[in-house]
């Protein structure tokens, strides 16, 4: 039948890793699939083997804890923000660091662009940066939001960035002038937690914090799909789009539970359980192009990442 | 992706300098992308700036004498410099360090005024020297070799050593790389097979003078020359025949489509360069005292469309870039200017919802449209029924399936869209043993050293 799978997903726990000491806020595979890395309160990001499940690195630095990690292109260097006001970049060859000042206020979600030469950043003082890697210096700064920015991207093919804020409003700016093109809004203006290009950046997923997710073409100014089901009322939870096998979208909920819809059916066709916590905070995509994996990390309580897998 | 948003209305050329890049050098080529401009100082010495980041990322040193042109390949991992130091050398952007690592180095008896790349395959160069000759050099291990173009011994029986030999002043491979362009100090344009390297036409441009430089538009069937007696021609250009061996090279005088000079200043043409449709043309005026980019609209009749005005800091070199309505000129005192079409900030996209409007306008408010009625008792029953109503149709809205992936990795491929009837020869033997520019090399970023901390 047309929308329905041929065959829903299966996933079960493999792994759990405990590390942190407090709330982990977020978790990224590398893109080449080998590496897991996590962020949290406690001012601390883990490198983790994303097949064992062994750390192999902490890094330490911020003064604050962290809210976001983002890998480069090539797995080589991490960018994280944190709530010191600072990005700073982590080389893993070499444990070199670079810190990127300019924010005013906490920095909550940073993203590298597909050549990673940029790094985009946005926070609490309401401004989307875009980031000169290497030398270090801001190279332009959006008066992007009323409100802190929650998330922030490039498209596939960097000319486009995405922002959406606790203003309830989603921007798309040209990277190359730094124009906003359009904003997108629902009627109710709910919150915004998390946005991202669909892989081949014609589309918007956007997850707001009236428990919805949207999937907006943004031609049109359209929401072409809702995926409902889960619950969004507080926190910046993370809405992806998995396509290793099948495609679906993956999401948090404040229910302790990871709710997997079918993209085009729009139906739930799986929740996990097991996280303790009562909220879980984020979710990553799904790594390997060929590995059907999924990490989720939780809030206070729970300071496990769960990695789930169904092959 | 972000052309989809952009106002299509103002892609035409562009009109003011965006940013001024000081980087010393005297000539500066955009790569295949768009990405990346390659810059060749007079100390010898190149750098390739990142345009995203307005940045110089590598520095290429290895000349020791003035840098005469900078070649991409396609994809745009090796760069080519010439140099008045008698060497060409080959640079590979994907070696992690900087400055990069030489590839090759092209050692020859003379100064080199210009080298390109086939644009198939980096590993065919051709090179002209200032002594007036041009060679091709194949680096391929099944070819190796170094030809020397020669012009056709049509008269050969009458010791052809004693008549004087025209120098060569300009050589550029067509944009399928199938033929050779030479242009010469007798005014006359050569034609070379570039497989066989054999001659196949030869035209004479009367009132030409000293050929100073070609460009094609992108589809190759265009050809613009300037030379030394002021003039840009632009010519549409014959098939050429596959060559066969004992035929003899064609004689033909080509009548330019159009000319542009100035006729007031007469000023002479340090450089042009075609728009990516083919539609417009930049010429770099040889001005000693001002930045001037004159452009011409090919469609309308070759008539003057604009002249940019870039300062009082002369102009030695202008580019187009490969897809976008931008420019690239440097100036003799080491600045490059990268020319943009600004599109004006658009108000209206902050708000959602809104549409901006040119002028004000008279609205027309339906009857009921603006009313203020109680509603509330009969608005709960409507409002039930409507709503149902509507999340029915959006229901049905968004069965309509989506698709998230094509479209993902599909980059026009410059070079293969080119595709030229009758010999396929030339394609299979240039595309033997391809050279390692793949799409999706990177180049790793080098971070520069943190002060703090």
């Amino acid at each position: 039948m047309e929308g329905i799978p041929d065959s829903a997903p299966s996933y079960k726990p493999q792994l759990i890793l405990s590390g942190h000491k407090k709330s982990i806020a977020s978790v990224k595979f590398s893109p080449d699939g080998n590496l897991l890395a996590s962020a949290a309160a406690d001012k601390l990001i883990k490198i983790w083997d994303a097949t064992t499940g062994d750390i192999i690195q902490t890094l330490s630095g911020h003064s604050e804890g962290i809210s976001d990690v983002a890998w480069s292109a090539h797995s080589d260097y991490i960018a994280s923000a944190s709530d010191d006001k600072t990005v700073r970049i982590w080389s893993l060859d070499d444990a070199s660091v670079k810190t990127l000042r300019g924010h005013t206020n906490f920095v909550f979600c940073v993203n590298y662009n597909p050549r990673s030469n940029l790094l985009v950043s946005g926070g609490f003082d309401e401004t989307v940066r875009v980031w000169d890697v290497a030398r270090g210096k801001s190279l332009k700064v959006l008066p992007a939001h009323s409100d802190p920015v929650t998330a922030v991207s490039f498209s596939h093919d960097g000319t486009l960035i995405v922002s959406c804020a606790m203003d309830g409003l989603i921007r798309i700016w040209d990277a190359d002038s730094g124009q906003c093109l359009k904003t997108l809004v629902d009627d109710d203006n709910p919150m915004c937690s998390s946005v991202s290009f669909s892989p081949n950046s014609k589309y918007i997923l956007a997850s707001t914090q009236d428990s919805t997710i949207r999937l907006w073409n943004y031609q049109t100014s359209r929401c072409v799909k809702t995926y409902t089901g889960h619950t969004n009322r507080t926190y910046a939870l993370v809405a992806t789009f998995s396509t290793t096998g099948g495609q679906y979208i993956v999401s948090g909920s404040e229910d302790a539970k990871i709710y997997i819809w079918d993209l085009q059916s729009r139906q739930v066709v799986q929740t996990l359980e097991g996280h303790k916590g009562p909220e879980i905070s984020s979710i990553s995509y799904l790594a390997h192009p060929t590995r059907n994996l999924i990490a989720s990390s939780s809030m206070e309580k729970d300071l496990s990442i769960r990695l789930w897998s169904d092959e | 992706m972000n052309t989809s948003l952009l106002n299509p209305f103002n892609i035409t050329y562009p009109t003011a300098v965006q940013a001024s890049l000081p980087s010393q050098c005297t000539l500066a080529r955009f790569d295949r992308s768009g990405r990346f401009v390659a810059a060749g100082r007079s100390d010898g010495s190149a750098a390739i700036w990142d345009l995203e980041t307005r940045a110089a990322v590598r520095w290429l040193e290895g000349h020791v004498k003035g840098i005469t042109s900078v070649d991409w390949s396609r994809n745009s991992r090796f760069v080519l410099t010439s140099s008045k130091d008698w060497n060409a050398i080959v640079w590979d952007l994907a070696s992690d360090i900087d400055p990069p690592q030489r590839r090759t180095t092209i050692r020859f008896d003379a100064p080199v005024s210009s080298a390109s790349f086939h644009p198939r395959n980096s590993q065919i160069i051709l090179a002209l020297l200032q002594s007036g000759d041009a060679y091709l050099v194949d680096l391929r291990k099944k070819h190796r070799g170094r030809v020397e173009l020669e012009e056709a011994h049509d008269d050969s029986d009458e010791e052809s050593s004693t008549s004087p030999r025209s120098a060569m002043t300009v050589a550029h491979f067509d944009p399928t790389g199938r033929h050779i362009f030479v242009g010469t100090s007798t005014g006359s344009i050569l034609v070379f097979n570039t497989r066989t390297k054999t001659i196949v036409a030869r035209h004479k441009i009367p009132g030409a003078g000293v050929m100073k430089g070609f460009d094609f538009a992108k589809s190759g069937r265009r050809l613009v020359t300037n030379s030394s007696d002021r003039t840009l021609r632009q010519f549409t250009l014959p098939i050429y025949p596959p060559p066969i061996a004992d035929r003899e090279c064609t004689e033909q005088e080509l009548e330019p489509t159009h000319r542009f000079s100035d006729p007031i200043n007469r000023t002479a043409w340090h450089a042009m360069s075609f728009s990516p449709d083919g539609e417009w043309l930049a010429g770099g005026a040889a001005d000693p005292a001002s930045h001037k980019i004159y452009i011409w609209d090919i469609a309308n009749d070759g008539q003057l469309a604009s002249t940019l005005d870039g300062g009082r800091e002369p102009l030695i070199y202008v580019h187009w870039h490969p897809s976008k309505p931008s420019i690239v000129s440097t100036t003799n005192h080491g600045n490059i200017l990268i020319w943009h079409c600004p599109s004006p900030e658009r108000w209206g996209a902050f708000a959602g919802g809104f549409e901006e409007v040119d002028e004000n306008v008279e609205y027309e408010e339906r009857e009921d449209e603006f009313d203020i009625v109680n509603l509330s008792l009969i608005q709960s029953y409507l409002f039930e029924e409507d709503e149902s109503v509507l999340a029915k149709r959006k229901m049905r809205q968004e069965e309509e399936e989506v698709d998230i992936l094509t479209g993902k990795d599909a980059e026009e491929d410059i070079v293969d869209h080119l595709r030229f009837n009758g010999d396929e020869d030339d394609f299979f033997w240039a595309d033997d043993e391809p050279d390692e520019d793949e799409r999706g090399w990177r180049m790793k970023i080098v971070m520069e050293d943190d002060d703090m901390i």
